[in-house]
């Protein structure tokens, strides 16, 4: 004990953090509550495009996603890191450019969404400068934690610095290929890769988002802050190593069950499946390693309100971890998938596990850095059952809706007809559920109300203290004892623990993406599939704008119920033109991939106008500003270059044609209207035509095929 | 104590659960088809093996509750009479059955025998002990892996689990037998060559409800037209007589953006909702849409559609040339 050093640990930035998470998780909820009720109230955007549903509802996965959890992770992340190194951050400039680059990049997304600037890729939709920045930012951190990591004071790695290692490397890996784009302009871009490789990319990159941002760095702070909270060892070193590894090697495999009986080949299917069932051990290794962490101090446990967030947080994390892989089994996603139940399932994840967790953490944290005590542990207590009231009212009424709506979906009459062959009965059923939900989103919303003031007042009533001193001894080197386990080896090399984490979380990616790219057989060509013709591709553009994606998918699955609802079932070959696929994850409306033709334009023209005038009852939102907005045609021969460069089949110098082509299309658009009796003063200029046009299209190239044959 | 026990069962539940998913796709393998149709009937109706497991899991932990609430009882008991011995026996190193499975599932280190196990390093305070894996938890892992194994041989080496397609095709190959099994036990073998005005009050009431939810949106709630034509008056673009009504419904008019129905009502139900619209003949509603297509008189004694007017016969013709196109 002699000859120790003296030094301080940064809690100023620890404190940013949580404000930041804080704040906005207050913002990224709002949001939520805002879309849910949009759902039972469309008319609630008061005919704001900026506030309409298609675009607040990927402002609400990203708010909460790199927002809340995010700020949440770098709180954590900056108090343990520090504290099991026994070390301050390496440097205080790079942290706090972490801090300012982090919440302006989340400044950026909070502008750029509501105004539909957005990629469409599911919690990547973030437009390519932004991407840049977030890479940069990202790679800060990590030049920040390792610098960190190779001044520490202490020989091992705690096993929550394992889970931050394999954070970082998988984050960068997975955010670099999502978002490998050609810019147009500065707010637009076009994927590289195009339909059902794109889809798998999306998809390895989105279940990974959830697994390496939702899951692998907040088990981390678990094994932090849940043994400093209940005071008692880690039950199971030996469970650590296993589930660690087992972790991060399986879970990048498990992406394609998003993808199930898609037009994804089986083979990539099936990976996803099998990957996802071997998931349920190492997932609950964790939970395993968390609750029994409680052994013997249960009894705190009825006292202490952080305790309880953490056990409830770690049981929600594994009822999430069950319920995943069980509806990758095939028969079971059949059932779920596209449905409300999906959305449930997320939630137990965000409210459950990464809410009730960051909550535990700054109850636990907040009074440790302004060196005082909690302002009130009743209210703590109050929080937690409000929380835990509002997880309930939130997801299960999503279970029964999601549930129910399948049934009927699904259900036909003795003599073959689709029971409920209207959608929107299938919708109108299940309104009540969305209501309870929207209010059960509101009381978790109430609850964190509370914990902000709560925490305010310890905050006040205590002193930040920015630096904290603390001591410890210099590293010695370490020689390796003779009984010491084969581990710890790679716990004193951290570069070591970067690479094999690296080497583990390429395999899976490698094996399921490459043969995607390479082998052609896995995207047979259709002869007839043509690519879309410049209003099309505006029209597009503007369906991608207005977030069409979040209640529509374009996915006919092979199923009868909905080859007899929605016609042929989708064929990958058909969507090899399709920079980024716009498959969507969640039927709040029809599907859409065989609407082309199915309706004739008048009736889209009234239905995005009004849509309560074709289909009464309906929850879409209307458009009215489509019809007013000039159609901007500024930037079509560029989209037309990009996309020919990446392999669409137009002809030499088409670009310059391609706008007089799109006028020539829209007066045919306007010419059917006008057949309807629908006549509009500068029509064929308003983007509402261009969308017309794109709809039309949507899954018609195949039935040119099938008239050939 | 409690929760541990609970902890347990729930894993019970989960091995059971997991020997499901074994059944699945690994067995079929080596089994006669016979056995094929039982695995077939589980995997069909997974969904109710899966409420049966989740059934007795309850049953279990509400059994082992009422266990724990016994156990309570006698230790409370137990301390009202003053005897503080009892207190940790009676939890800790009770005999029974269910303790010693559970401890073979556990291989948990007792809590007073945890220093033994401890690593001698802390992390700030965090001291971590090394308990073996839960064999339960090792067991479920190596399961899922063979299962795993099992799951891709069996779809996709054996030959013998179908693909996506495969799957579809025998689905609607058994839908179109049980459709027409059930219709040949059913009188609905109308066709637009067939059909006659159903007269029944019954029909007309099913008609006026299907008009109501599906036609009235484009043609209005009393045949008045909107998007659509005008019914009330004696104009018709695709032909007045029941035959050509049934036939419009049936196969839509897409370039006129009147969709086919033939998906969403059977035989019966356009007939029922083609009579029914009929019965607005001469109703003069207000706001009626100006006429539209050609005069339709019926024939004096054409309910059912059987006499024939050159009216009728252009209409037709001109249909069809729709149709092809």
């Amino acid at each position: 004990m002699t000859n120790l050093e003296t030094f301080s640990y940064d809690n100023k930035i620890v404190r940013n953090f949580a404000i930041a998470s804080v704040v906005f998780g207050i913002i990224g909820m709002l949001v939520g509550i805002t879309a849910a009720f949009e759902l039972v109230f469309p008319s609630l955007n008061l005919g704001i495009p900026e506030i309409t549903y298609g675009r607040i509802r990927p402002l609400h996965t990203n708010a909460v996603i790199f927002a809340f959890v995010g700020n949440g992770i770098f709180t954590g992340v900056y108090y343990s890191l520090q504290r099991l190194l026994k070390t301050r951050m390496f440097s205080d400039l790079l942290s706090n450019i972490h801090f300012w680059g982090w919440q302006l990049i989340i400044l950026a997304a909070a502008i750029t969404l509501p105004l539909g600037i957005t990629s469409s890729h599911e919690y990547a939709e973030l437009e390519w400068p932004i991407d840049i920045a977030i890479a940069l930012v990202w790679v800060v951190f990590g030049i920040n934690m390792f610098g960190t990591i190779l001044k520490r004071r202490e020989n091992h790695l705690y096993v929550a610095i394992w889970f931050y290692i394999a954070t970082w490397i998988t984050v960068t890996v997975l955010h670099i290929f999502n978002n490998i784009q050609m810019p147009v302009h500065l707010f637009k871009s076009v994927y590289v890769f195009s339909g059902v490789q794109d889809a798998l990319v999306q998809w390895w990159y989105g279940h990974n988002a959830v697994a390496f941002f939702l899951t692998t760095p907040y088990l981390g702070l678990m094994y932090y802050f849940m043994p400093k909270a209940a005071n008692r060892p880690v039950y199971s070193y030996k469970l650590s190593i296993i589930h660690f590894w087992a972790l991060i090697f399986i879970y990048i495999w498990a992406g394609p069950h998003h993808l199930l009986y898609t037009s994804l080949p089986d083979w990539a299917q099936s990976l996803g499946t099998v990957f996802s069932i071997m998931l349920i051990a190492p997932s609950w290794g964790g939970m395993l390693n968390g609750l029994l962490t409680l052994r013997g101090v249960w009894d705190k446990v009825r006292t202490d309100p952080i305790l309880k967030f953490f056990v409830v947080a770690v049981t929600a994390y594994g009822m999430a971890t069950l319920e995943g892989p069980l509806l990758s089994i095939k028969s079971l996603n059949a059932i779920t998938h596209y449905t409300d139940w999906t959305v449930g399932h997320v939630h137990i994840g965000a409210l459950g596990w990464n809410g009730m967790l960051t909550f535990g953490m700054l109850y636990w944290l907040i009074p440790r850095i302004y060196g005082t005590k909690l302002y009130s542990v009743k209210l703590a207590n109050t929080h937690f059952w409000i929380g835990t009231l509002g997880i309930l009212f939130y997801a299960i009424p999503l279970y029964w809706a999601g549930w129910t709506q399948s049934l009927m979906w699904k259900q036909f009459t003795p003599d073959g007809f689709l029971q409920y062959g209207n959608f929107l009965e299938t919708v109108t059923q299940i309104l009540p559920m969305y209501m309870i939900r929207a209010i059960g989103g509101t009381i978790y919303f109430v609850g964190v109300i509370v914990m902000v003031y709560n925490l305010m007042k310890t905050a006040f009533s205590g002193k930040l203290i920015a630096n904290q001193e603390a001591q410890s001894a210099p590293r010695e080197v370490h020689v390796a004892h003779k009984n010491e386990y084969w581990h710890k080896w790679i716990e004193r090399k951290p570069i070591q623990m970067l690479i094999v984490s690296a080497v583990l979380i390429l395999i899976g990616g490698i094996v399921e993406i490459i043969p995607m790219m390479m082998i052609d057989k896995n995207v047979p060509k259709i002869a007839s599939i043509q690519p879309y013709t410049p209003l099309e591709i505006e029209g597009r553009d503007i369906y991608i704008r207005e977030g069409c994606v979040g209640c529509h998918s374009q996915m006919v699955r092979p199923f009868r119920s909905e080859t007899e609802r929605y016609g042929e079932y989708s064929k990958s070959g058909e969507y090899i033109y399709d920079r980024p696929f716009l498959w969507g994850s969640k039927r709040t409306g029809p599907d859409l991939h065989r609407v082309g033709g199915k309706y004739p334009d008048s009736w889209h023209y009234n239905h995005m106008y009004d849509p309560t005038s074709m289909a009464p009852g309906s929850i879409m939102p209307m458009y009215p500003w489509l019809f007013e907005n000039d159609l901007d045609t500024k930037y079509t021969a560029a989209k037309i270059k990009v996309h020919q460069s990446l392999g669409a089949p137009y002809p030499d110098g088409y670009a310059d044609k391609a706008v007089a082509d799109l006028q020539t299309q829209a007066k045919k658009v306007v010419a059917n209207l006008a057949k309807d009796n629908i006549k509009q003063e500068g029509i064929e200029n308003k983007e509402i035509v261009a969308l017309i046009a794109y709809l039309q299209r949507l899954g018609t190239d195949i039935k040119v095929d099938n008239q050939n044959k | 104590m409690k929760i541990n026990k609970t902890i347990s069962l729930f894993s019970f539940f989960l091995l059971a659960q997991f020997g499901l998913f074994g059944q699945d796709a690994a067995a079929p393998a080596p089994v006669a088809t016979a056995n094929q149709n039982l695995l077939n009937i589980t995997y069909s109706n997974f969904l109710v093996v899966l409420a049966v497991l989740v059934l007795i899991g309850v049953v279990l932990a509400g059994l082992n509750l009422v266990y724990a609430m016994l156990e309570l009882q006698k230790f409370k008991v137990a301390e009202k009479f003053g005897i503080d011995a009892v207190k940790d026996e009676s939890f800790s190193s009770s005999n029974s059955l269910w303790q010693s499975i559970s401890d073979r599932l556990w291989k948990l280190k007792p809590m007073d025998k945890e220093q033994d196990i401890d690593l001698g390093h802390e992390y700030d305070g965090i001291r971590e002990l090394d308990n073996s894996l839960p064999p339960w938890w090792l067991w479920l892992f190596y399961g899922t892996i063979i299962w795993g194994i099992g799951y891709l041989f069996y779809y996709h080496i054996s030959g013998k689990g179908p693909d996506q397609k495969t799957e579809y095709v025998a689905a609607m190959q058994a839908a179109e037998e049980q459709k027409a099994l059930f219709l040949s036990t059913q009188a609905n073998d109308i066709d637009e060559k067939s059909v006659t005005v159903a007269t029944d009050e019954a029909s007309l009431a099913a008609g006026k409800e299907i008009f109501v939810a599906n036609c009235a949106v484009c043609h209005g709630q009393n045949g008045e037209g909107l998007v659509g034509p005008n019914m009330t008056d004696k104009y018709w673009i695709h032909g007045g007589s029941i035959n050509d009504i049934f036939k419009t419904i049936k196969y839509g008019v897409p370039e006129k953006g009147m969709i086919s129905w033939q998906a969403q009502l059977n035989p019966k139900a356009i007939q029922n909702v083609a009579s029914y619209l009929l019965t607005f003949q001469g109703t003069n509603p207000p706001n009626q849409k100006a006429s539209e297509g050609e005069l339709y008189e019926p024939a004096a004694t054409t309910t059912d559609g059987s006499v024939s007017d050159p009216a009728k016969v252009e209409s037709v013709k001109k249909d069809t040339t729709v149709m092809q196109k």
